[in-house]
């Protein structure tokens, strides 16, 4: 992988992260999945794609958030930016009667920019549409789910979801891209780089 | 050619007199710029947050543009619209903004406005619903014919863009 090559034609993408907190005021025992949805030139060369976390409850103490501190490692190659993977994260936990029901689904684009980014992204679920479908799954217990969590990833066909945003989930990444600069791709990285804890880097003009 | 990515999300909506908001977004470039691929226009999901003001929209942008030249460079225009619980939308709020011309990430916020009928619009608006629009949408991102309206400040939509610049500096484009 850290062949130098002088003619590339491939960029590659790794990312090393963990799905940090989670933030839901209403709920408590949950877990979560995530998966990556990505376009049709990019290809995943290592690393895990979909993973479940265990159950966590809140801190007792002093923090109300879930901590999942679950790992996320995974590295990408492609010759497009077009297409650029973004994580789908779906978090579900029990209701009164036990049951799992899903209490939110969120997406995100994986950083663009090398370094270090938090990125805590809003959770919500789909809600039925109907009144009668209201009264139904209410009796029922049972609550509207995306049949594939991905289409929260998607911009097509959403303008008929109504939803109910009602958490958070903040992730973590560090990014690491090779040879993107070598095919020509700016991505404006030279300021990204001095993060709030990494030093200014000198300006050169 | 010079190469443009736009990659980021249509966060949500603040500041808007309800929430059960979503947007309608599309993007207008000049002649001298062609999408490759990605979608040039959609529609948001409607959020009805539980807590907070905020309605989040989470609504993924991937758009992929060649350019011959600098002229017309993109803006994404939005329109806001609430709907009701009898499934009738409104009109909350018209805004536009450039894309970013750096490279890097960015995170924006898009004021919007509406524009204001007469006192005798106002108090059926307040009555009713409903309420003007613009009959041509190309006015919420032009400047040519806007002297004429009357409008009112409304909320502000977040948007998180990351832009990739690709041979601009090949060209002697410094952006």
């Amino acid at each position: 992988m850290l062949m130098a090559t002088s003619n590339p034609s491939v960029f590659l993408l790794m990312v090393n992260g963990q799905i940090e907190t989670a933030n839901f005021p209403e709920y408590d025992d949950l877990y979560c999945k995530y998966c990556f949805v990505y376009g049709h030139d990019w290809a995943p060369t290592s690393g895990l794609e979909e993973g479940i976390s265990q159950i966590a409850s809140k801190g007792r103490e002093s923090s109300h958030d879930l901590v999942w501190n679950f790992p996320l490692e995974i590295t990408f190659k492609s010759t497009n930016p077009f297409g650029w993977p973004q994580i789908v994260v779906s978090v579900y936990g029990p209701d009164t009667f036990g049951n799992d029901v899903v209490r939110g689904y969120g997406a995100v684009h994986i950083p663009l920019t090398p370094g270090r980014h938090t990125r805590t992204i809003p959770m919500f679920v789909p809600e039925s549409t109907s009144r009668l479908q209201k009264l139904t799954s209410w009796l029922m217990g049972r609550r509207p789910e995306f049949t594939d969590p991905k289409v929260v990833a998607q911009g097509e066909g959403r303008e008929v979801t109504r939803v109910h945003s009602q958490g958070f989930v903040t992730l973590q990444f560090n990014i690491v891209t090779k040879d993107m600069k070598k095919l020509g791709y700016d991505t404006g990285s030279a300021e990204s780089a001095a993060g709030p804890s990494g030093e200014r880097q000198p300006y050169v003009t | 050619m010079a190469e443009l990515h736009i990659i980021g999300q249509i966060l949500g909506a603040r500041g808007f007199p309800q929430n059960s908001v979503f947007c309608k977004w599309g993007i207008h470039a000049g002649g001298a710029w062609r999408l490759l691929s990605g979608s040039r226009e959609g529609q948001t999901q409607i959020d009805a947050p539980q807590a907070g003001e905020m309605a989040y929209w989470s609504h993924p942008i991937d758009l992929h543009y060649t350019t011959k030249g600098l002229q017309g460079w993109p803006k994404l225009h939005l329109q806001v619209l609430h709907q009701d619980s009898f499934g009738r939308c409104q009109l909350y709020g018209y805004g536009y903004c450039h894309i970013p011309s750096s490279a890097g990430h960015h995170r924006l916020q898009c004021v919007t406005w509406c524009p204001e009928g007469s006192w005798q619009e106002q108090l059926t608006q307040s009555f009713v619903g409903g309420g003007p629009q613009l009959r041509s949408p190309d006015l919420i991102y032009s400047g040519a014919d806007r002297y004429r309206l009357q409008t009112v400040a409304m909320g502000m939509v977040e948007l998180e863009l990351t832009v990739i610049l690709r041979h601009f500096d090949r060209h002697g484009v410094e952006c």
